[in-house]
């Protein structure tokens, strides 16, 4: 789809959002409040395990003295949690678009966009709520929102991009999805979500934990909501290019793909 | 939306069926066209085992076993700007690819097709309906993917529900509807995008009577106000009464293109000719006293298989009998195959009872000016008692033979009453060249 059509089908990206904003929670008693429930349920099974069961105590945030296990774990998981459900829903969502794609021609790249912006919008609520909560353990983190906005735009850049990739692949290969699944719970324990870099000492280890993709985006997200701390200039241009690579190859090899999806689904 | 229209082609006003204004300096012919398809050639894989798995992909070498099948081969047409256009073929002819190549859903290998217009394509309605969401939810998005822009949508909802006529349950889930109401909504709103060139594939084949009915004269307003409609279709009736013109797909190529009977004459031939008919044997009933033991078709004196409306043709039963019967009544039961019965005459109606009847003899049923419409069709023949009580032999399908096309230009119904028509009135003038 060229970009002409695309934009002349913005208004299907809005509704397609919409809809999966609205479908989501359908004929659940809780409803929206689930989106706030599950981060929430995470945060307290691994607040008991570390603080009670393995008896860790939480980090120390360097400039903003924060020492709350369940505050550091949020800044690392929410972040994360948004690329991992985006890219897990987006896996599908093409060949869920199967009856339509083989009867409508529009921009399919959007089956895949509007899922994105669906977590989007759901990231920025939990968002909310989280700095809600660092500010009431007193942390004060308004300022250090505007440099976050600047890292979703990056993080949302390259969960667009391996969406797109990996959604047409599994076009093709129906086992991308499984496949997902694996690599998903290898990012979340080669990211520092629930420990801290410091905690590790094997090199290489480190260094994965350090300058992974995931691992990169969630020590910008604690340094800016935990620990009160500016990323360096070498976080942000590592985060700006493999976000930016990622979401041109996403972008090409959908756009390369998209035609044959009508007669391969 | 107007960004789908291309800009060198300011809709221009073509009233149906004008000849192009021969006063244009240099007529630039894309002006006229309203899609042109270049030499198209689309092939589809045949996958022996899909390697839908990365296991397989890898274990071939990255080679997937596949044949290729060319659904269109090297095809070229143009839809000129105001016409109805039917394409035609028989299934698997490609005539449902070349729709969806022309709507943008597939993509040819080779060739290209050049859509100058505001095209809209009801290949499915309802396509992209959510049964959870409201139907008035489902209305949006629904235009949405059909390209509507959010504004347009707005000032055309009203109009939309009208003609769905679903007003009391526009706010309800679309998976309360039932399927009737479910068609209804869709094809308001695809009628509504607005469309300047239509592609519709076999849609009035859904809903019921009155829904078809509205869909046509929808289709009809839109063609009388110069609008471009390309119809696939198995009906040739519609393509008849509806198209300016027919395009015949055989096998991926086209194969002819012109008006609509002479196409759809050719083609319904062909398709007779060839088609291969499970033909039941013919089955006997009876006490066999008399026995009618070959059944012929006679055009001219000469034995044929096949008959074309408008011959004169005799049926000609040859019988034999193993004693003397009394007052024997013959009947032939005329039908269309597995279908209804057009005609089923006999001697007594006729008052042609002969007192007895002994030894072998024929019984001669000449039918002038055939009336049959064109199809296929299959004879039964019966031998009764005077009193039509008892069956001296039933001789259930006879002959199953094709009636080709003659004179008359009728595909619907089972005979031609053959009509005469007068129209009078002061403003009925001249006579519209076919």
């Amino acid at each position: 789809m060229s970009l002409r059509t695309a934009v002349a089908h913005r208004n299907l990206l809005y509704l397609l959002s919409l809809k999966e904003l609205r479908t989501r929670y359908r004929k659940s008693v809780l409803g929206w409040t689930w989106s706030l429930l599950n981060p929430l349920s995470q945060m307290v099974i691994f607040s008991i395990l570390f603080l009670y069961i393995f008896e860790r105590p939480a980090p120390v945030g360097t400039s903003s003295g924060l020492q709350n296990f369940p505050l550091y774990f949020l800044a690392g998981l929410l972040p994360f949690q948004f690329f991992s459900i985006s890219v897990t829903t987006a896996i599908g969502s093409v060949q869920g678009g199967a009856s339509l794609i083989k009867k409508v021609a529009f921009p399919h790249e959007h089956l895949v966009l509007s899922i994105v912006i669906a977590q989007l919008v759901t990231l920025l609520i939990e968002l909310a709520v989280l700095s809600i909560a660092i500010l009431i353990f007193g942390q004060m983190v308004l300022p250090w929102l505007f440099p976050m906005a600047a890292l979703l735009v990056l993080v949302t850049m390259f969960t667009t991009g391996v969406a797109l990739l990996l959604s047409a692949a599994n076009v093709f290969f129906h086992d991308i999805n499984y496949l997902w699944g694996i690599v998903a719970q290898l990012l979340f324990y080669t990211s520092p979500i629930i420990y801290t870099p410091g905690e590790i000492d094997n090199r290489w280890l480190v260094a994965i934990t350090n300058w992974g993709p995931t691992g990169s985006i969630v020590r910008a997200s604690q340094g800016l909501l935990y620990h009160g701390d500016m990323p360096g200039i070498g976080r942000w241009i590592h985060i700006a290019s493999f976000s930016i690579v990622t979401l041109a190859f996403g972008a090409w090899a959908f756009n390369r793909l998209s035609p044959r999806f009508a007669e391969e689904l | 939306m107007s960004d789908d229209i291309t800009p060198d082609t300011e809709s221009p006003t073509v009233i149906h069926g004008s000849a192009p204004t021969p006063n244009d300096d240099a007529p630039e012919p894309q002006r006229d066209i309203a899609i042109s398809v270049d030499s198209v050639t689309k092939t589809f894989r045949i996958h022996h085992e899909r390697a839908n798995s990365l296991k397989q992909f890898i274990a071939t070498g990255g080679r997937n076993r596949y044949d290729e099948f060319e659904a269109l081969k090297d095809v070229s047409l143009e839809v000129r700007v105001g016409e109805a256009v039917g394409i035609i073929g028989h299934n698997g002819s490609g005539k449902s690819t070349l729709l969806k190549c022309m709507a943008k859903i597939l993509t040819p290998n080779s060739g290209e097709i050049a859509i100058n217009k505001r095209m809209a394509a009801l290949l499915e309605l309802g396509a992209g309906f959510h049964p959870e969401l409201s139907g008035r939810d489902n209305v949006f998005l629904n235009a949405a993917i059909l390209g509507m822009g959010r504004k347009e949508i707005d000032k055309r909802f009203d109009e939309i529900v009208d003609f769905s006529g679903l007003h009391q349950f526009i706010d309800s889930p679309v998976k309360t509807y039932s399927s009737g109401m479910y068609v209804r909504l869709a094809f308001a709103v695809a009628i509504n995008v607005d469309p300047e060139l239509l592609l519709i594939d076999e849609i009035l084949a859904v809903g019921d009577v009155t829904f078809q009915q509205r869909c046509m004269e929808k289709f009809v307003q839109f063609r009388n106000e110069g609008r471009t409609l390309v119809l696939v279709t198995h009906d040739t009736g519609s393509v008849r009464n509806f198209c300016d013109r027919a395009i015949w797909l055989d096998k991926g190529v086209v194969r002819a293109s012109g008006t609509p009977a002479d196409i759809i004459d050719e083609y319904t031939e062909t398709m007779l000719a060839t088609q291969e008919r499970p033909k039941e044997g013919p089955i006997r009933r009876g006490v066999g006293e008399i026995k009618v033991h070959k059944v012929e078709m006679l055009v001219k004196g000469e034995a044929v298989e096949s008959l074309h409306a408008g011959e004169d043709v005799t049926i000609r039963m040859h019988f034999d009998t193993t004693k003397q019967i009394l007052a024997p009544v013959f009947e032939v039961k005329i039908a269309r195959l597995g279908g209804a019965v057009v005609t089923a005459p006999c001697t007594r109606d006729a008052d042609e009872v002969p007192a007895t009847v002994e030894g072998p003899g024929t019984v001669d049923f000449l039918v002038r000016d055939l009336p049959l419409i064109p199809g296929p069709y299959v004879l039964h023949t019966e031998i009764t008692g005077y009193h039509r009580k008892y069956v001296y032999d039933h001789l259930q399908n006879a002959v199953t033979f094709d009636v080709y096309a003659g004179q008359s230009a009728e595909t619907e119904g089972l005979v031609t009453l053959r009509p005469e028509w007068k129209l009078t009135g002061d403003g009925v003038l001249g006579r519209r060249e076919p």
